[in-house]
C-alpha cells in the first residue's frame, strides 16, 4: 500500500488483484444489485488509489479497505444514489435476478437450485431489511468472515456494538429462513 | 428470547466472547432451554448463509478500473516529480549549460566586459575568421597583424 501511495500502479493492481473480489461481494451484499456492486467495487478502488497517502501501516490493510468500502456503500445508499435492491425478491417468477449465479451443487438439480435460489431471496429480503450499519457488519463477518475487532474498526464503532449489530441482523436473517423453512414465504418467491 | 445472555449468543457461536464470558453462556446454556434453541437457530443460520454462492465480479472490472486511473488528472506534485526523474534531469541540465554557454560565447550579455564595448574591438570580435587567422599564426607584432588582414588581397592578386 505504501508502494500505491508512491504512484506503483503494479502494486495497486496486486492489491486490486487481490481484494476485488471480496470488495465486489461486500457491495453486492450491500446493495444487491450485481452492475450497481460492480460500480461501487470500481469506485472504492479509485478512492482508494487517490487516498493511498491516508493509509497507516498499523492497520491491516483489509481493514482500512473496509473502511474506505463501507464509507463509500454508506454514502452513496445515503445519498440516493443507490437504493438498496436485492432485487431476488422483486423479480417476477422464474425471471432471471441479475444477482448471483447459482452454481455448483446446487445447480445439479432442479430442486436443489430451486432451494438455493429460495434462499438467496430469504437472505436478500433480510438484508433490506436491516439497517445500513447492520448490513454492513453482518456482510463483513458473514461473507468475509472477519473478526468482530476488525469490523469494529472498519465502522468505526465499539466491539461491542459490532456485537449487537451482528446479533440482530442474524436473527433478522433467522426468522427469514423461519419463514422460508416452514412455507409462509410469499408464493411469487417460492413458484 | 427475554434472556439477558441471549445477546450474546450470536458472539458465542462465532467464537468471538472472551473466554470467561463463554465459561458463563455455557454454564447458562445448560439450563435455559430458550436460550439453547436460540443458540441451535443461529448456528443453522450461520450453515445456512454460508451455503450461499459466491458472488463473482466481472471480468471487466478490471480494466474498467485502470482506465479510471489514466482518467484522473495529474497532480502538480506528480508533474514535478516526473520532471525531476534523472533520465529527464540529467538530459535537460546539459541542455541548459550548453545553451548556457553558447550564449557566453556568442554573444556578450549585459554584463559583458568594459572592453567589448569598444567598437573596433566588437569588429574585430565579429570577424571571426581573421582571428582564428591569427591564433593560427601566433601572431603578435602590429606589421604581422596588417599582412593577415591583408591576406584576402594577397589570393585575389594571385
Amino acid at each position: 500500500m505504501l508502494k500505491v501511495a508512491a504512484g506503483d500502479r503494479r502494486a495497486f493492481a496486486w492489491l486490486f488483484d487481490r481484494y476485488h473480489a471480496s470488495v465486489a461481494r461486500f457491495a453486492f451484499r450491500f446493495v444487491g444489485d450485481r452492475e450497481r456492486a460492480e460500480e461501487l467495487t470500481q469506485d472504492i478502488f479509485v478512492k482508494l488509489y487517490r487516498n493511498a497517502k491516508a493509509y497507516q501501516p498499523t492497520a491491516r490493510f483489509k481493514t482500512f479497505l473496509f473502511r474506505v468500502a463501507t464509507n463509500h456503500c454508506l454514502n452513496e445508499v445515503r445519498r440516493g444514489e443507490y437504493r438498496v435492491a436485492h432485487t431476488s425478491s422483486e423479480a417476477p417468477d422464474g425471471e432471471e435476478t441479475g444477482g448471483v449465479e447459482m452454481a455448483g451443487p446446487d445447480g445439479d438439480r432442479p430442486d436443489q437450485a430451486l432451494a438455493g435460489r429460495e434462499l438467496e431471496r430469504a437472505v436478500g429480503d433480510a438484508l433490506r431489511s436491516m439497517s445500513d450499519r447492520e448490513r454492513a457488519a453482518f456482510t463483513m463477518c458473514r461473507f468475509e468472515g472477519m473478526a468482530y475487532r476488525d469490523i469494529a474498526e472498519a465502522l468505526e464503532a465499539s466491539e461491542s456494538a459490532v456485537k449487537s449489530l451482528i446479533h440482530r441482523a442474524t436473527l433478522a436473517v433467522a426468522r427469514r429462513i423461519e419463514e422460508l423453512q416452514a412455507g409462509t414465504v410469499p408464493a411469487r418467491s417460492r413458484a | 428470547m427475554s434472556c439477558h445472555f441471549e445477546e450474546d449468543l450470536t458472539a458465542y457461536v462465532d467464537g468471538e466472547l472472551p473466554a470467561a464470558r463463554r465459561v458463563e453462556v455455557e454454564a447458562h446454556l445448560g439450563g435455559c432451554t430458550g436460550c439453547r434453541a436460540t443458540e441451535s437457530l443461529l448456528r443453522h443460520t450461520v450453515a445456512r448463509v454460508a451455503e450461499l454462492p459466491d458472488f463473482v465480479p466481472s471480468v471487466n472490472t478490471r480494466r474498467a478500473v485502470l482506465a479510471k486511473l489514466d482518467a484522473l488528472p495529474v497532480p502538480w506534485w506528480e508533474r514535478l516529480r516526473t520532471l525531476l526523474r534523472p533520465a529527464v534531469l540529467v538530459p535537460s541540465a546539459g541542455l541548459a549549460v550548453a545553451v548556457g554557454l553558447a550564449l557566453v560565447v556568442v554573444g556578450p550579455g549585459p554584463e559583458a566586459p568594459e572592453e567589448l564595448e569598444d567598437p573596433a574591438v566588437m569588429e574585430l570580435a565579429a570577424n571571426l575568421e581573421l582571428v582564428e587567422d591569427y591564433e593560427l599564426l601566433g601572431l603578435d607584432s602590429p606589421e604581422d597583424l596588417e599582412v593577415v588582414a591583408s591576406l584576402h588581397e594577397l589570393e585575389v592578386v594571385q
